[in-house]
């Protein structure tokens, strides 16, 4: 258990402390990422359906390559985020002065993204939840469509599953945050007051949007 | 014969003329004065008519008896028939009761003074003018229209184009279905060429006729006069108009919400505005029911109503509810298409409120602490 999982998740710094005596891998770290967009896809899928039954039935065969679509751009997004946080980091960092190789900070920065998986799978179910509950209308020209897209975005933006979704999404980043920090302390040699702000001052400012737009401020 | 016999004859006719008392002639007595109350009567009425006679001359006169003879009016009282002596300078009064016949125009019944002694008898043609003109009634001011429940004031006037006052005139609302106040007005006496009018809150409760009688008296003879006035709904031209406008229609989680204006485009006020929308959509918190008030003419306010709708609705009625200043209750009903706008979140079984997804955030609240505290602690 000393490399294990759970002891990234509750004893991150004596996780990462063993990390640093090997030499950096990214191969578990890139599994966790494809494992996210996995995932990602997973929930995509439910929301493309539903744009698909609201479509002519002549347009059906647009819809599927629509499902594929979104599923692949989910997917790869595990990856895309992945790299997003590691790089972000590793620049901030640099504010502090930290030392060392972008490959260790993405590796740290990918075994971060493990509650994210939690945080996926919940947020998956919330997405069926929410969708499930759906109605479709008859859509019979584009104009329409578009309109119910920006009503559909309305919805989600203040049903009271959407909201709770995006606190879980919230307490799943700081826990993952939580991880970074620990990471960021080991992986760029910082004290542990610069790792809190290298991880802080971004994860804060994302957390601030995503509880505006929670809010509807935005 | 003997010439005493002539003789003795001759005398005592001599004593007769000398020794009878003297005695006015008939020509003596005139008729000073008559009159008729009323002055003017109506077909079937009865009045008093009044005639007065003097002994102009200086001697008295014995009237043996006084009648009256109709002449297109019938004398109801019985004549004077033994009335007696009317002394040098006096006069007499006599009543009777006439009665006018079907026929109108001026008669003239007669008036007989029969005198004693054989002395003749005195005839004097009395006028007595028959006109059957009832009083003139009309509603001079209505509204446009009449509506249910709604209270209008109409206005009758009564004229009197009679040549005679009458007397106690009233106007009394008849009919059903309506309620009125006052229940009667009254005007009292008219002189001719005048006119009264009196004004009436009427109430109606369906559409119906109502019968303004104007009750009056001529003399001692009542008479009535009817006017109807049909009392049928409409629209009335005045009436606040509300008016929905430049409405958008935005789904919410768990229905839609309705915001738009409310224009009052009628010429009256409307007061207590409430805006629901109606079946098929239930309304919802937090806008079941939008409170406008007072809307005058020309005036605009905005408004926002919450409400579900089956997935399948494509319209849903906005109903806008109303006062008049009376108090009577009118709806307006808008119908606002849901369109493609259509994708509300099915009703939960709890109500809207997701107690799952509460109790996950709080365990993963707990448990995200839990680790974040456990991780600090083994450092």
């Amino acid at each position: 258990m000393d490399t294990g999982f759970l002891r990234v998740l509750l004893d991150p710094g004596h996780f990462f402390e063993a990390r640093m005596q090997g030499e950096p891998s990214l191969k578990v770290p890139a599994l966790i990422a494809l494992v996210i967009g996995l995932i990602g896809a997973v929930s995509a899928i439910p929301m493309a359906d539903f744009t698909m039954a609201m479509l002519p039935a002549e347009m059906q065969g647009l819809g599927v390559l629509m499902t594929v679509f979104s599923a692949g751009v989910a997917f790869v997004g595990g990856l895309l985020a992945w790299a997003i946080y590691g790089f972000v980091l590793y620049f901030v960092s640099m504010i502090f002065k930290g030392q060392g190789d972008l490959k260790r900070t993405m590796e740290f920065t990918g075994y971060g993204l493990i509650p994210q998986i939690f945080g996926g799978i919940i947020g998956t179910y919330f997405t069926y939840q929410l969708l499930s509950g759906l109605n479709v209308p008859p859509v019979t020209s584009p104009e329409q469509m578009v309109e119910f897209s920006e009503n559909l975005v309305t919805i989600l933006a203040t049903d009271p599953l959407a909201q709770i979704a995006g606190l879980v999404t919230i307490l799943f980043l700081i826990w993952s945050a939580n991880i970074w920090i620990f990471g960021m302390k080991y992986a760029r040699n910082l004290s542990t007051r610069d790792a809190v702000l290298t991880v802080g001052i971004p994860v804060g400012l994302y957390i601030l949007y995503l509880l505006i737009t929670l809010a509807g401020w935005l | 014969m003997k010439p005493l016999n002539v003789l003795i004859i001759s005398l005592l006719c001599a004593a007769i003329a000398f020794t009878a008392p003297a005695s006015a002639a008939p020509a003596d007595v005139t008729v000073v004065s008559s009159s008729l109350d009323p002055p003017v009567l109506m077909k079937g009425d009865t009045g008093t008519l009044t005639v007065v006679i003097q002994n102009t001359g200086a001697d008295t006169v014995a009237i043996r008896s006084a009648r009256l003879y109709g002449s297109g009016v019938v004398p109801l009282s019985d004549p004077y028939p033994s009335v007696g002596e009317l002394g040098a300078g006096n006069s007499k009064t006599f009543t009777f009761t006439v009665r006018a016949g079907n026929r109108e125009g001026t008669f003239y019944p007669t008036f007989v003074l029969d005198f004693r002694d054989a002395a003749g008898s005195l005839r004097y043609p009395v006028p007595v003018q028959v006109e059957n003109t009832p009083l003139s009634t009309s509603v001079i001011s209505k509204p446009d229209a009449f509506a249910e429940s709604r209270t209008a004031d109409i206005t009758v006037r009564v004229g009197n184009p009679r040549p005679n006052a009458a007397s106690g005139v009233q106007v009394v609302p008849q009919g059903s279905g309506f309620a009125v106040t006052p229940t009667g007005g009254f005007i009292g006496t008219l002189v001719p060429d005048a006119s009264g009018t009196v004004t009436f809150n009427l109430t109606p409760a369906a559409e119906t006729d109502v019968t303004f009688q104007v009750v009056w008296r001529n003399g001692i003879n009542t008479h009535t006069t009817d006017l109807m006035l049909p009392v049928a709904f409409g629209e009335d031209k005045r009436q606040a108009d509300p008016v929905i406008t430049n409405v958008e229609v935005t789904p919410i989680a768990g229905g839609y919400r309705i915001v738009g204006d409310v224009m009052n485009a009628g010429l009256e006020s409307a007061r207590s505005v409430l805006i629901t929308p109606g079946a098929p959509a239930t309304p919802t918190d937090p806008f079941r029911v939008y409170v406008v008030g007072t809307l005058d003419s020309d005036d605009i306010s905005s408004f926002e109503v919450t409400f579900t709708a089956d997935g399948t609705v494509e319209e849903i009625p906005v109903v806008v509810e109303y006062r008049d200043g009376d108090g009577n209750r009118y709806e307006a009903t808008t119908m606002v298409g849901l369109g493609s706008t259509a994708a509300p979140l099915e009703e939960r079984e709890d109500g809207g409120f997701p107690v799952t997804g509460i109790i996950v955030v709080v365990l993963v609240a707990l448990g995200v602490a839990g680790a974040i505290y456990y991780s600090w602690k083994r450092t």
